[in-house]
């Protein structure tokens, strides 16, 4: 067993994956999709687990060993959620950018030997990133939603609101454990939970602002002004994801390498 | 939605006034007495602060302090907190984490959040729980990470391997201070990956794509007090040039060596990144026991209330180095902080369970 066999088993996994997606929404019956998603689960990590044992340390230690667990985290938490709440757009949006991950994995696998820095190698790591990937597919969902509701007619509106709500607190969930995360590494990694950091700054800023949507919701203020919040909210999350790195603030963060 | 209408605008009026004139009243302190010195707050400062918290927080509903726990007075704030942060995520050099208006919004924060926990705790039904994880475990870390931040310190040591060291250079105030806690370094160790060979543009010593050359490396040479070395052979494709020697980065006792390919490029060693360094280390406190381990980068040392971090070596010497630099963090408050991030961490699975339903 090694990184050479990974091409069989990331087929497999894929195949029963997006079968499982398919079954999804043709059978009623969530039999057939429970099945086939978890053989997925288990090939996915049995080829974890085999790789473990033949490299004698967990594989934690390259960017291709993180991916590899990015992509198996992503489809379970992807699924629990859709057990949970029956998005099932989550689990084809999981399992997309599982498969992204997988291919980057097949592509460029120089990777495998490509080691991460220090301060990167940490258990915090794989999940930190993982449950940030998840906020931004809830949080991207609520942006269209509270579009539509806002450019929609009131009928639309009052049929959407819940389901608005229903994504921004359960992406709302995703972001505060992303940022508690970051805090529980950052004090192992540089002896601060909290050092204002660019990185940890714009994170703050984005809870804030879905923190404002929850609470104006309880507050009576108009729904109009209080839906603009989501997209607004989506703009700074999109920031500190991706467009921290071009601020020219981010000069000396210890988060842009 | 909108049966609370007119009421609600008036309210929210007030409380946007009031707030903005505590901002106001920061800048005009900040103009006069500079910026917020969190030192005010040390140990027993905080410890009064939180006094006075709970006993708000217990008076009845009725009081007038029960009026700055109102929800939208939370909105408020919320926005103020925003909007201060905005300032500091495009600007960080604004000074805003030390400013008096932060300061003043932050305690109107805590305040607003030990107020609002506090009545709902008062007549707490289960169902409540969410919501008091998500409050209290907020107000705890807020309080900790705030006023109780005043009480820590963080320190950098330099220790030689063989040799005790007891003083440290203060972060925060940049004097050399005795600390209640000595190291002795028994070993520093450090891998380092081995480097990559190549091309680069003799004239600027940039690194440059080349595609007409193949460079084979073997022969690596990879020893202590040695620098790294590979013997390389390149070759060209194109016109069927072939060179070969020994490549090398150097270090601070030897000379770098590279490959001359043509007038303008010739292949040359990248510096060596450093894999892992630790640094074994035996922890002698004035009083109580010491302690002996090893740290290395997000793998600390605890002893006692202090936490000791790897921070870094002599650069120049890489795994030779003789020096080990500590980083020594001392929060008395981390326990309480720790608390407060667990309560969230639950707060936001309970988010995540119930979802937007009331
Ligand atoms: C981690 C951060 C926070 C989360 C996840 C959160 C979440 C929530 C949720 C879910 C509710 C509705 C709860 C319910 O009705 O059962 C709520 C209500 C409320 N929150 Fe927060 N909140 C947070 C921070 C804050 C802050 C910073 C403030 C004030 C500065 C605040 C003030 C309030 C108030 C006043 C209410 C209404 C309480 C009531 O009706 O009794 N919250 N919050």
């Amino acid at each position: 067993m090694s990184w050479n066999e990974f091409i069989y088993f990331a087929a497999a996994a894929l195949v029963l994956w997006f079968s499982g997606v398919v079954a999804l929404y043709l059978f009623k019956k969530r039999y057939f999709s429970d099945l086939l998603i978890s053989a997925g689960l288990i090939v996915f990590a049995s080829f974890i687990v085999l790789l473990w044992i033949w490299l004698k340390h967990p594989p934690l230690r390259t960017m291709g060993e993180t991916r590899l667990w990015y992509s198996f985290f992503l489809v379970i938490v992807g699924y629990l959620t859709y057990l949970r709440w029956r998005y099932k757009w989550l689990v084809a949006y999981s399992t997309l950018v599982s498969a992204v991950f997988i291919l980057i994995n097949l592509l460029k696998p120089e990777i495998h030997t490509a080691n991460l820095m220090p301060a990167l190698q940490s258990p915090w790591f794989v999940p930190h990133v993982t449950v940030y990937i998840l906020a931004y597919a809830m949080m991207g969902a609520a942006t269209i939603a509270a579009l539509i509701a806002l450019y929609g007619s009131s009928a639309e509106s009052e049929k959407l609101i819940n389901m608005i709500d229903n994504l921004v607190y359960i992406g709302l969930a995703f972001l505060m454990a992303g940022i508690l995360m970051g805090a529980l590494w950052a004090k192992a990694a540089w002896g601060d939970y909290w050092s204002w950091d660019i990185k940890e700054t714009w994170a703050l800023i984005t809870v804030c602002a879905y923190l404002l949507y929850i609470h104006s919701r309880r507050g009576g203020y108009s729904r109009k002004i209080t839906l603009w919040i989501i997209p607004i909210g989506f703009v700074l999350l999109m920031i500190t994801w991706l467009g921290v790195s071009y601020l020219p603030a981010a000069q000396g963060s210890i988060h842009v390498y | 939605m909108d049966r609370e209408g007119k009421g609600r605008k008036k309210t929210y009026i007030t409380e946007l006034t009031i707030v903005l004139a505590v901002i106001v009243a920061g800048a005009a302190l900040q103009i006069v007495t500079g910026p917020f010195n969190s030192a005010i707050v040390r140990f027993p400062a905080n410890a009064v602060f939180l006094l006075i918290f709970l006993v708000a927080a217990a008076l009845p509903p009725n009081s007038v302090v029960a009026r700055l726990g109102t929800l939208s007075l939370s909105v408020i704030l919320i926005s103020s907190f925003l909007i201060l942060s905005l300032i500091m995520g495009l600007i960080p050099q604004s000074g805003i984490v030390n400013s008096w208006p932060f300061a003043l919004t932050y305690l109107m924060l805590l305040t607003n959040l030990v107020l609002v926990a506090g009545r709902r705790a008062r007549a707490f039904r289960l169902k409540d729980s969410g919501f008091m994880l998500n409050h209290a475990g907020l107000f705890i870390l807020l309080f900790s990470a705030g006023f109780g931040s005043a009480d820590s310190g963080k320190y950098f040591m330099t220790v030689y391997e063989g040799r005790v060291e007891w003083r440290g250079e203060n972060i925060k105030t940049g004097q050399i201070d005795e600390l209640p806690v000595a190291i002795l370094l028994k070993n520093f160790d450090m891998e380092e990956y081995f480097p990559k060979s190549i091309i680069i543009d003799k004239r600027s010593g940039d690194a440059i794509p080349s595609y007409d050359w193949v460079i084979v490396s073997d022969s690596l040479v990879d020893n202590d007090n040695h620098a790294p070395a590979a013997y390389i052979r390149a070759s060209n494709n194109k016109t069927g040039d072939k060179y070969e020697g020994w490549v090398s980065c150097g270090n601070y006792s030897q000379p770098f060596r590279v490959l001359d390919l043509t007038e303008r490029i010739c292949v040359a060693m990248a510096y060596p990144e450093p894999k892992s360094f630790s640094s074994e280390i035996e922890v002698k406190r004035e009083r109580g026991s010491s302690k002996s381990g090893v740290v290395q980068v997000n793998h600390p040392l605890t002893v006692g209330s202090w936490k000791i971090y790897q921070y870094s070596y002599d650069m120049q010497k890489g795994r030779d180095s003789g020096y080990s630099v500590f980083q020594l963090v001392h929060d008395p408050w981390l326990i309480p902080a720790y608390i407060g991030i667990f309560m969230l961490f639950i707060g936001s699975v309970t988010l995540f369970w119930k979802g937007g339903k009331r």
